[in-house]
This record gives C-alpha cells, structure tokens and sequence, in this order.
C-alpha cells in the first residue's frame, strides 16, 4: 500500500533490484522520498522502511546520520555556501553572510514561502575555485558577496524550474577549480542530487 | 563457545602476571576472570561489541611498541602481554571519563541509577577528580517516555549502544535507535512509533546511567535501601531467574539474574513487572464464608470446620469419587503436593487436575524420554517450533530460540497458523489453516515441504512443540514429536504448556493419570473437563480448586459454566477473586509469590527455588499450609510442617527429585537441578498421523491464540500492566477484507458454534487469508471456544470514513 | 618537471569530449582492461605491487599489496571511494568529470584482478554533476559490452552501480563506506576483525580504492611497473594529483611528479602568494595534515617519507596555503569544526572532545579566552590522541578524531603567542574580525554554540 506514485515505485523497484541485499537501496529511497514530498517526510521513512525491509526507526537513523535527508521542509532551492577552510579563507563567510541578508534566511531555514533555504556547509570539493556555492547540488565557483546576492535575486524572479550548473557559474560565478571545459544541459529540479537513476534530473535547455 | 571440550589455552602476562586463558576470548573478559578489572560501559557479555565508549583502553606490547586498544573488541592471543594501570592507561582513562562527564548532567540525586550508576563508580575509581568543561552543556526535552514502561532522559545517556543493540541483537525488535550524529547523536524511537517491545525491561537494566528508567520504579526508592534476594519468575514457563528487590516489605522491582542455563539476565515486561498485583488493595486477605448469599469474612477456625465438615459428608454419602480438585500450576511444588496428597489420601478422589482442558497430555508433558534442554537449542543444527508463538507465550524461550538462529547461525524452522515473532529469523516458514495440522505433519511425515523435510533430517534436532491454534486439538504435538524423530539424526523434544509450574504440578501428581513422580494411575480419574462435566450432572457434589480460573482459561468455557453453577459445594484458594471463585462457597486467602518459599520445576524440568521477601496479606497463607489444615480438621493429618521439610518428604517418596532439597538448591545449585527423565515411566508409542481435527472446508477458519497480555487475574491486578493487550480484536487479511464487506476498525461480530462477541477489525497482513485471528482472553473479549469454523459481520462499520 | 601527465593527459588534450567513450576509445581507452583477460590474477597484482602505486585516498598504502590480502572466500567486491570529502581535495571530482571512463576502466582491471563480478563507485552525494558524468560513462560502458555479462566477448560478468552518499565525510573511510553501502549508518567498523579484506561488504572479501589509485592503473599496465616507477628519481612512484588551494595566486588541481619542493609547488607551480603577502603556514595533505610553517619545511621534499618524518602527510593530496593575514585561531577552529560536525559519534573521545574543542577555540577568537585555555587545548587533544603523537596514537575506533588535533599541534608548538595575544587583547585583531561590542555576527557555528558562559572568576585579567 504505497502512497508513492506507480513512476517512484517503479524506479524503486528497479534500484532495489540492482542490490544484493535490499536494505542496500535505502539511501537511494530516502532520495526518491524526497523527490516525492520535496523533503523527507516521517511518511516517506515509513515507506522507505516497508520497501527495505527494515522498522522506521532503522530508517530514521540511517536518514539523520546524513546531511542531505532534509527532515525539515525546505525550499525549492536549497543554497548551501560553503564556510570550510578553503572557503574561509577567502570570504566565504561574507558571501553566506550576503546570502542570508538577501534572502532573509539564516542558516538551517527557509522562507516562508517555501521558495528558499539556506545552509552553510563544510567542504563542497570546490577549494580551488573557493568560495563555493551550490543551489540544489549544483556548484557555483569564485563567488562574491555581491554576486551572492545577485544569486538570490535571481532565484527569487526567474525561479527556474531546472537549475544549472554551467548556467549559474555564468551568471555568479568567477575562478573555477579547474576548466569545466564543455556545458550541459541537465540540472536540478528540487533540494535534492541530479541523478539520473533517482529520476531526478531536469533538462534546462528543454527538447 | 558453549561447549567447554577443546578449549586450547593461551598464555597471557596482565600487569606483569601470567595467566592461562582460554584462546579466542575477548580480553576484558580474560582479565576480568583472572581477578583484573577493566572499566567498561558499552561492554556487555551477552552483546556484540562495539567498541564505542572507549573506556577499556588498555596497552599492549607489540613489535612496533606500545599499543593503545579497547580490551573489549579484541581476543586474547599466545603472548599477549597487556597493562592496565599504566600511566598512559590512566591518562587515557581519565580522559574519557572527564569527556562523558562534560555534558552529563549533575542530577544524580535524584536520578534512580544514583547509588548503583556505574558511571558514578567509574567516575570515583578512575576519574580525574574535577571538570574543566566550562561550556554550556547539551541539553534535550527530558524525560520522554518511548514506551508505556520506559523513560528516556537524552542527557544522561553516554551512548554505549546497549539499548539499540539489545533491541536489534537480542529481542529482535529494533525500534530504538541512534538518531542523528557526532555531538547531536542521541537514542530515540521514530515519531509516534514507541519502543513497545515485550522486553524493553531489559533496556533498563543495562543501562549504565540514567537515561532509561522504568515508570514503575522511577523515584520510589534509592538503592541502598533496597532488601535484596534471588527467586524465579513464574510467569515465564521457562522461570528466569530474577533478584527481587523490596523495601519495607514493598516489592519495588525484579532484575534479571544471568544465568547461563536459562535466561541470560532477560526478562520479559511481564516477569519483570509483573509484581503489582502483590500489593493490590483487592488481595483477599481473610478466609471468605457465603453466608445468606453473601461472602463474608470468617476465621480461619470456623472456615476449615465448614470446610472440612462439608467435604466429609459428601465423601461418607458418595465416597471420594464424589470430590474433585482442579488447579495447583501456578503454585509451588510444595503446594503441588501438598494438593496431591490432599486429593488422593484426603479426600480419596481420582479426579485431580492442574491442566484447563487447553493442554498436551499429561503423559507427553511430563514424561517424554527424550525432552530437551534449553541448552540444546546452542547445540541444535535445526530448531523446529510447531507451537504457539514464543515471543506471546514463552518469552524466554523466544530469546534463545532468536539467538540461536539469529548469533548461532541454526536452521530454524517456523510452523505457525500465522506470522509469528520468529518469522525474520526462520531459515523455513510454514503456515497451515487452524485445524489443518495434521494433514500437514502427513504431507512432511511423506516427503513433501522438501526444504523443511531437508532441515528435519540434519543431525540434531531440537522440535519445541506444543498447542499453535485452539482448531488443532492437543495431540497434534505428539504427532509432530513423532514426525520429527522418524526424520532426524537425533531428537530432543520440549513440550510446551502455559500456566508456569505445570510441570512441577504434573511432576507432583495432579493429573488424572499420573501419580507423584510421573507414575501411571491404572485407573484414571477425571480431567478438568470431565470433572466440569461431573459437576453438571451431579456425578460429582464437591470441588477444591487451587489458584485457577477455568471460567477464563478453558478454551470453551461453556463446559465449566454449568458445572461451576450447579455444583453442590466449592471451595477455593486463591488470592483475588475471579469468575470461578465467584461460585465458591468458600474462599480461602493463599500467599502469593514472594510471600513464601518453595520450589518450582521448569519447562525443560528444572527445579528452583523461589524465596520469600515479603509478608502476605492479612491472615494469608501458603497453600500447602491451608491444604495441610484442612486435612487435619477431616482427621487424616499430613503432616506437613513447612516447604522446606515438604521438599525433603518429595525428594525421599519421589525418586526424580531425590536430593533435590532447599539447602541443596541454595548453596550448591545456583541454576536449579533438572529432573532426570530416566526412570519415567514409558508410555505408548505414538503413531505420526493421529485421528484428529480436519481442516473444515468453511471459507473462514478461527485461529485463536495467547497473547502476552491478557486479562489474566494477575495482570488484571498490575497498574503498569493490564492494559497492554491487544483488546478484543479480530484479525483478518487485506485480502479478505473485501468479501466480507469489513474495514479497518469496523466493530465485527464474530461466531462460532460455542460462542460468539463483538471485536475491532484489525487488516493484517500477518494473518493469511482465510483465517480469522481472536487473540484469547482480552479485556472486553468475549469468549469463542475451539471451533475453527467461524463467521463473520460487520455490526458498525466505524473506523476511518 | 618533464615527467609525462598521466591521469590528466587526455582531459587536457581533448577539453571538450574527453568524458566521453569515443574519445576515450579513439585515444587508445579500454584496451588495457581488454588485455587484462589475458593476463592472470597473479600477474595483474605483481605488476601492480611492483609499480609501487600508493593508495591515494589518504592512507599512502601500497595498492598491490592491499589487493594481495583479500581472503579467498567468495563473493568478493569492489567498492570505488569517490566519497572526496577532506578539506581542501578536489582532484577526483576533476577526474570524475572529466575522465570517468579511465577510472572505469581501472575498475575493470580491478575487479578481473580481484575476481570481483559486482563493484560499486561510491559517489559523495554533494558531487551531483561528478555523478551524473560517471552514471552516463557507465551506461555508454554497459552499451558497449565494457560492463554487464560476459563484458569484452569473455565469459566473465561485472555489473557496476553508481551510489550516491547522503553527506557524511566519514564515509570515505572505508569500513564506514561498507556501512553505508549496506544501508545502515556510516559509522566505522572495529578492525580488528572487520579488515574489509576478509570481512568487507556483506562480510565478505572486499577491496575499496579510490578513484586516482584506479585511474592510474591502465598507465601502469601499458607502460609496466618499470615504466611507471621509471617516471622519477624519488622514493615514490608515478605522478600524484595535488589540489592547491588557498591563498596562493594560481590554486587547482596539478598532476606533479614526485620530488618536487614545497618551494617548487607553492612559488612556482601556486604562482606564489596572493597580493605579494608572506606565507604564514600552509597544510600539506588536507584538513587531517598537521601544519607545515615555512621557516621548518619550505624545502622539503614533497614525498611520503620525506613529510612522514617532518610530523605530517600527503594524504589525500590537498595543499591549502595561508598567508600572514590569516588568523590562527579562527584557522583552527574552522578545521577542528569540521571533524565536530563530521565525527560519526561512535567513540567518546572523538564525539565530545572536538566539539569541546571547537567550543573553546571559538571562545578565544571572540574574546572569552583564558591564558589556561591552550593548555586545555592541548590536554583535550591528548585524549584523543595520545601524547599528540605522530602518527597518532588513537583512542578512537578511526582516525577522524585524531585529524581534529593536527591545528592544536601547530597551535601549541608554532603559534602559542598569537593565541595567547588573542586572550590578551581580548579577541581576534585580524582582518574579517568580529570585535566584541561591534556589531556583526560571531562566527558561522555548525556544531556547538558560539557563545560560551565562562564565569566571572574564571575570566583573566585583562580579558573584557
């Protein structure tokens, strides 16, 4: 008695089958529980424990060991500026700072339209082009407080359906890690990983 | 490593001492056993471990120099040389303390562990003394409770996973777990989920602080005040041995005691709580006389008069045939026999019981050559349970068997009518139709079910058989007994029974067949159903019953109703009043656990012995002290004097229990003394397909079976306790929802040809279609009897819109 | 510095498609894996062992020697650690991004060599993109026969799935990942007896290798171990990536040689210090590393032994550079904080002690220090860390707990007087300071709480 729709189960179906064991797949159905709901719901555990085998409780312990289960409500796009030691160094706390103004979200909320939320969070792998934003999981390098806020803005007026790395790292973004070389066309579509066996990755260029 | 053949030793030097231990053994233990105390808290010896409290931090020699390890993760090896008191251990000790102690809370005293807290005993032996931690400490809601019988306080917790891995490792149900991670890391339940395990007792007990505590025993004493003495609990049929802790003659709570032969330290809720009802207002506590139609208190001079002049007049008009006794299984030994002897040379009578008509046979019970050990399950390559479910009825059982499968790695094979709380854990499942039994133990018996067949033929079997459903009949597990022993290399049988001394009140003689000592009477008397029977029809005038209720406990009480109502004269010893006592003519007020010593015998046949702590209500007595009364006053004296001197006369007139004395159970068998089966009479070989029950081919079958909690008089009786049952349910498939035009919730009639009530809907999908489940004896239940042919209508339909 | 890239060569090469199989093929991909069935288990391990190709995740273990302890027992697995989470290192993401097949590749000629038949790349969930290259690489794999059954026309099956973490840096250590893999929290497992070797994934035989370690391996059976170990003079073999991050004016990835200085990689290939700045202190092998201060180690080699014996690691490859103007104490705490936030909370030590110290190192930098302070620092630490001894000597299961003491040590022996100034004029005087009574927001706090009550009497004099 799922209350997922025929798609997710389907898809859950597929992922729990790859696995040797099924309680393997649960990370990957907390994911898709979150592309349900937009965030992880108490029902959504439930219903990650029925497919895994496993009592609630085992689920709610695996989902908050990690970060990117978001138990909370959270909104359409989940900004997560980096303030690790790389960041920091070179402004990362101003450009979180600049963020939370903007925005109006301090760190571990969203506003109250459920449009944004906002997370400062510890190395996102983007040192060398610090500081680092990511929107949905999608990685903006060498931001600035100012371009930080242009970020918000942005957001909060086009509100795309489909955010893209290589589109924001043209808008917001400076030095690079290292040269992304060619862009694609594919991003997120909520506050969780674009991927495709989670189903969860959206075409921005459109088809 | 149960077995202790073949067990190499190796040599170790703790703290420049050798020692000779044996290999494989995890060091903490090592030490500990050769006099060397290491600190622990997530250390537990009947629990995997983890590792994780990093308080047994001790060095070891190696070729690279000093290593700092955790004695508790790792095994003792040839050589190993080991300090534990070194400066750098110390060092490292201290520290932990001081980090557990950072955000601990300084409510000790009024924290129930304070006094007994091993992280106060650790934090005086090894700590540092003082804090440095000026931070705010961590702070969490507190206490939430996360069943209806624990509290958990978040702050006080120190994280040794205890909890969780008993709850995963040991009970099997894992709804207690670790939430979050790092420093916000903290043990809890999923929301509107609570930790309602049957053994969340335990989680209590292990605790090294605080942080679970027992609603029945928060605030209602500090230890030190505690009187202190070791019993067994007979609730469990398996008797896990507790430790009764009372003050001011007060039972405040029982802890498990670990033994190895039965229950590992772990109780049940029920044998861990389930002492209330000891101290309730509603105890009778004065002999009770009808008197013009009312029970009126009396003296005990004036009841045993009545009493025994009654009894003789029935007896000299219609001779003992006349008289009856049921009851006595859920006394002590002692009372047993006191019970025994009462009927047989009292008052002369063949019609003696301690079985409710829901039992095996009395000769298969108490007299299968080849029974076995609770032991043997570690022993076991397949276990086999064709029976009711352990976790419902026999909660200790439960645990081994678990274990058994679940760390021991056996084939475990599950033969139920319906889901059962060993299903996770059962290498085979089989579910049969109630009443279907037989035809099922056929299709084994010829091969067919090959897996399963595959897994009773293997070397050693160890079958726990006993009553799975009402629809099957009592014989069923005799057939399975054979079934098993044609199939496998070799067999040890564990019959099964509820009611906790049964075996002791059968070893003692009260059944209609079996003398003291599992003798055959040639001519036997009565059972309780056949004695019921008497008691409507006249046949029989007079009736004893001792500590029993057949109104509630007979699967089809219809049969006791009218022979409780038209009996001439009962008498009854009990400690509440009950459905059946309520016919009595007279009650007299029997001690209750704890209230007296004596022994008791155990489902594998194991005596222990049970203590008194307390003094019983009013004018109370023990059993066997009324019995010995009562037959003074029909001037055939037994002589009884007190259960020690009743335990000496059963180990000289009974040859199984020769030696089996209290100061024997006291001071040389800590673990009790298994009754040995040789010398049992032998009884008639049982075929594997008995005549019995058929399956009926009625679209819906009844499955009716015990639960935990029930509305059993003791539970009734036990604040913390009685509500925890089920209700009146009635369970039945997703399935079979449709066709019967019921959902979730609706108030069903359900009818059978003995009785009929109305119940809650509950969809189950552990109930297979084509079966209806009605837990028994539930508060508000009605009673439906052993036909499995059953109906089914909604009479509202409720429930969710 | 002519040694040849390796790992790097055809992404520099071919910028635009260099993700791809066909360019991946066209530029002589997966005929290494190919040959792979021709050679035997045996033979694949010994050229491997014998190129002396260093585990590059962070523990520097020698990968033919790993793979050479995998017990007998069978199913075994395979499990890629592309779970990049430590401070300062993003050279796998480059390599995921942008070569995912040469990874692939490596995993095939691991698995053949390991008899594995069912691997897994664990993908840190917060590398999206990283992800999606290496799913897109694996289905082209899977089209081409590369993955799947009987893959290259042999007899032999691999199927490969592409895990995504949940965010938890802990999970690349190893016996955690196994943990999460198997859906349970990402917590380590106790070795003994857990050694994934013997008892890995579902308790069985299991090898986990990072992504770079496998990525150099069709190098190593093209050019042979003599080839690979030719590439240099120093004691360690091949080329190694490094991610140059911080205040340097030319940070990212750079595939080096071994041999090479810290001088040669901050000054010339790091293009120096930004805005002409001296250089303060740098950490040469991510958040874990102990410090490294010019004055001491600016001329050493940047080899395993060479910083082994200077107190400190390669580890996973990450250098972050720190100019004068960086203050030592929000440094710290900003490290010491991430090993808070990420310790798993098995072990007691690791679990309260770094978020204590994280606590008193974010009182100093906002003026609550007391002069006992880094004492208590380094006491707090000793319980983590025995004697901060290097290399550690852990009261922890793993060694996340023992990381968090690298910035205590580099406090404690390099920079005690500007702590010590911090509790004296009463906060931090660098630049991006919070002052005490100015408005502005204390430090960005994941774990603990900013502001500590430290009661008047235990307050130093001259502190506010």
């Amino acid at each position: 008695m799922s209350h997922w729709s025929e798609a997710t189960q389907e898809r859950a179906r597929q992922i729990i089958s790859r696995y040797p064991e099924k309680r393997s797949a649960v990370m990957p159905l907390l994911y898709l529980a979150m592309a349900e709901e937009g965030h992880l719901s108490d029902e959504g555990m439930e219903e990650v424990a029925e497919w895994c085998g496993i009592t609630p409780a085992q689920v709610l312990s695996v989902a908050s060991f990690y970060t990117m289960y978001k138990r909370e409500k959270t909104g359409k796009y989940l900004i997560s500026c980096c303030t690790s030691i790389s960041c920091m160094l070179l402004g990362g706390d101003d450009v979180l700072h600049s963020v939370e103004d903007e925005s109006g979200v301090p760190h571990g909320e969203t506003d109250a339209d459920g449009l944004i939320s906002v997370e400062h969070v510890e190395c996102i792998g983007a040192c060398g082009g610090a500081p680092a934003v990511q929107v949905n999981y999608e990685l903006i390098e060498g931001v600035t407080p100012e371009k930080g806020r242009e970020l918000v803005r942005w957001l909060e007026k086009a509100r795309p359906e489909v955010v893209n790395t290589d589109e924001m790292q043209q808008l917001f973004g400076e030095r690079r890690s290292f040269d992304w070389a060619i862009a694609e066309h594919d991003g997120a579509i909520g506050p969780y990983p674009a991927f495709q066996p989670l189903g969860t990755v959206g075409d921005e260029g459109g088809s | 490593m149960t077995s202790s053949d073949n067990i190499n030793l190796v040599l170790i030097t703790i703290n420049g001492v050798e020692h000779q231990v044996p290999e494989g053994e995890l060091l903490i233990k090592a030490a500990q056993d050769n006099g060397t105390y290491i600190p622990r808290f997530c250390w537990h010896p009947r629990m995997n471990p983890v590792g994780m409290c990093r308080m047994c931090l001790v060095e070891i020699e190696t070729p690279r120099g000093p290593m700092m390890i955790t004695a508790c993760t790792n095994t003792v090896n040839d050589g190993m040389t080991v300090d534990t008191e070194n400066p750098a251990v110390k060092k490292a000790q201290e520290a932990i303390l001081e980090f557990l102690l950072a955000n601990h809370p300084l409510d000790c005293p009024v924290c129930d562990k304070g006094g007994e807290c091993p992280l106060q005993d650790q934090a005086m032996a090894y700590g540092p003394g003082e804090s440095r931690f000026v931070e705010i400490k961590r702070t969490f809601e507190k206490p939430i409770p996360i069943s209806d019988l624990v509290l958990l306080d978040r702050e006080r917790c120190v994280l040794c996973a205890r909890c969780t891995r008993f709850s995963d490792e040991i009970s099997g149900d894992p709804l207690i777990e670790f939430k979050e991670r790092g420093n916000k890391t903290e043990i809890n339940t999923f929301p509107d989920l609570p930790f309602s395990s049957y053994f969340s007792g335990n989680t209590v007990q292990i605790c090294p602080v605080g942080a679970l505590t027992a609603k029945p025993y928060r605030f209602r004493a500090r230890p030190w005040d505690l009187r202190k003495i070791e019993s067994s609990s007979m609730f469990d049929t398996a008797h896990p041995r507790i430790e009764i802790h009372a003050s001011q003659n007060e039972i405040l709570r029982y802890t498990g005691v670990d033994i190895d032969a039965i229950n590992h330290g772990w109780l049940s809720d029920k044998d861990r709580f389930g002492f209330e009802y000891l101290r309730s207002e509603q105890r009778i506590s004065q002999p009770l006389m009808r008197l013009n139609g009312e029970l009126t208190e009396v003296s005990w001079a004036e009841a045993l008069d009545v009493v025994a002049t009654r009894l003789q007049l029935i007896k000299d008009e219609d001779g003992g045939e006349a008289l009856a006794v049921v009851g006595g299984a859920n006394g002590t030994n002692e009372d047993a026999y006191a019970l025994s002897r009462l009927a047989r040379e009292v008052l002369e009578t063949p019609h003696v019981d301690a079985r409710m008509d829901d039992a095996l046979s009395s000769h298969f019970l108490a007299a299968t050559v080849d029974r076995a050990l609770i032991s043997d399950l570690d022993e076991a390559d397949t276990i086999l349970v064709w029976g009711p479910d352990l976790k419902e009825e026999h909660p200790t059982l439960y645990l081994r068997v678990r274990r058994a499968a679940q760390e021991l790695g056996k084939t475990l094979v599950v033969i139920h009518p319906r889901a059962t709380g060993l299903d996770d854990r059962a290498t085979h499942k089989l579910t049969y139709r109630p009443g279907g039994g037989f035809a099922l133990a056929a299709e084994i018996a010829n091969g067919d079910h090959t897996d399963v067949v595959g897994a009773l033929s293997l070397d050693r079997v160890v079958a726990l058989v006993g009553i799975a459903s009402y629809g099957d009949g009592p014989r069923l597990a005799e057939s399975v007994a054979a079934m098993t022993r044609d199939l496998a290399g070799s067999v040890k049988i564990l019959p099964l029974n509820s009611r906790s001394n049964t075996f002791g009140a059968l070893d003692m003689g009260l059944a209609p067949d079996l003398h003291p000592g599992r003798l055959a009477v040639e001519k036997p008397g009565r059972d309780t159903a056949e004695i019921m029977q008497g008691l409507g029809s006249g046949e029989i005038r007079g009736l004893v019953i001792a500590g029993a209720d057949p109104l509630r406990d007979m699967p089809d009480p219809r049969k006791a109703v009218e022979g409780l109502e038209t009996a001439e004269y009962v008498v009854a010893v009990d400690l509440f009043h009950n459905d059946s006592n309520a016919h009595a003519d007279v009650i007299l007020p029997a001690a209750g656990f704890a209230e007296k010593e004596g022994t008791i015998t155990n489902v594998e046949g194991r005596v222990q012995k049970v203590n008194q702590i307390r003094p019983a209500p009013g004018s109370a007595r023990p059993d066997w002290s009324i019995l010995d009364d009562l037959a003074a006053h029909m001037d055939l004296p037994l002589g009884l004097a007190s259960a020690e001197t009743i335990a000496k006369e059963i180990a000289e007139s009974v040859p199984l229990y020769g030696g089996v004395t209290h100061d024997h159970l006291e001071w040389e068998a800590r673990d009790g003394v298994v009754v040995p089966m040789e010398g049992s009479q032998p009884f008639d070989y049982v075929p594997v397909v008995l005549d019995g029950p058929q399956a009926p081919g009625a679209q819906l079958t009844l499955h009716r079976a015990r639960t935990m909690y029930d509305d059993g008089v003791r539970l009734r009786h036990c604040h913390h306790l009685h509500r925890l049952g089920p209700g009146p349910m009635a369970h039945i498939n997703p399935s079979d929802a449709p066709g019967l035009g019921v959902k979730a919730g609706a108030r069903v009639r359900v009818t059978t040809s003995q009785g009929e009530g109305e119940f809650v809907a509950v969809l189950d999908e552990g109930t297979p279609p084509g079966v209806v489940y009605v837990p028994v004896n539930q508060i508000d239940g009605s009673t439906l009897g052993t036909d499995p042919v059953v109906r089914v209508r909604t009479v509202d339909p409720g429930g969710e819109p | 510095m002519t040694t040849p890239l390796l790992v790097t060569k055809r992404m520099t090469e071919y910028p635009t498609d260099s993700h791809t199989i066909d360019r991946y093929e066209a530029t002589g991909g997966y005929a290494e894996a190919r040959r792979s069935f021709s050679l035997t288990r045996d033979e694949i391990v010994e050229e491997v062992k014998a190129s002396g190709l260093l585990g590059r995740g962070g523990a520097a273990f020698s990968a033919g020697l790993k793979w050479s302890f995998l017990a007998p027992a069978r199913p075994s697995y395979l499990v890629i650690n592309a779970d990049e989470s430590e401070p300062g290192t993003f050279k796998d993401r480059q390599l995921l991004e942008r070569d995912p097949h040469q990874m692939l590749e490596g995993l095939i000629i691991t698995a053949v060599a390991n008899e594995v038949h069912h691997a897994f790349i664990y993908v840190r969930g917060e590398y999206a993109k990283p992800a999606r290259r290496v799913q897109q690489a694996v289905e082209e794999a899977y089209a081409k026969g590369y993955l799947g059954q009987g893959i290259f026309d042999s007899e032999y099956d691999l199927e490969v799935i592409v895990h995504l973490g949940g965010g938890a840096y802990i999970c690349g250590e190893e016996t955690a990942l196994i943990n999460s893999l198997e859906g349970l929290r990402g917590e380590p497992r106790l070795k003994p007896p857990y050694f994934p070797a013997a008892k890995g994934l579902y308790m069985m035989p299991t090898i986990v290798n990072n992504v770079e370690t496998v990525s150099n391996l069709s190098h190593i059976l093209s050019m042979g171990a003599d080839g690979y170990t030719g590439l240099t003079d120093s004691t360690d073999t091949g080329t190694f990536m490094m991610s140059l991050s911080g205040h340097v004016n030319k940070p990212g990835n750079y595939e080096l040689p071994h041999g090479i200085t810290w001088r040669d990689l901050i000054y010339d290939i790091g293009g120096g210090i930004r805005d002409g700045k001296e250089l303060k202190t740098w950490i040469p092998g991510g958040a874990s590393a102990p410090w490294f201060i010019p004055e001491e180690h600016i001329d050493l080699e940047i080899t395993k032994d060479a910083t082994a014996s200077a107190g400190s690691m390669l580890g996973s490859g990450a250098v972050i550079v720190m100019d004068e103007d960086t203050c030592m104490v929000r440094a710290a705490e900003r490290i010491v904080r991430f090993f808070s936030h990420e310790s798993c909370g098995q072990c007691t030590p690791c679990r309260e002690g770094t978020t204590w110290m994280e606590m008193i190192l974010r009182r100093i930098e906002n003026g609550e220090g007391r002069a006992v302070d880094l004492d208590l620092l380094v006491d707090v630490s000793d319980g983590i860390s025995i004697d901060l001894a290097w290399p550690p000597k852990m009261t922890t299961i793993c060694p996340l707990g023992p990381s968090a003491v690298s910035p205590i040590i580099a406090l404690r022996d390099y920079f005690r007087d500007e702590v010590q100034e911090h509790v004296m004029r009463g906060g931090c005087w660098f630049p991006g300071a919070v002052k005490p009574g100015e408005a502005g927001r204390p430090m960005a706090s994941v774990s603990g709480e900013s502001q500590a009550g430290i009661p008047e009497g235990d307050r130093i004099e001259g502190s506010p």
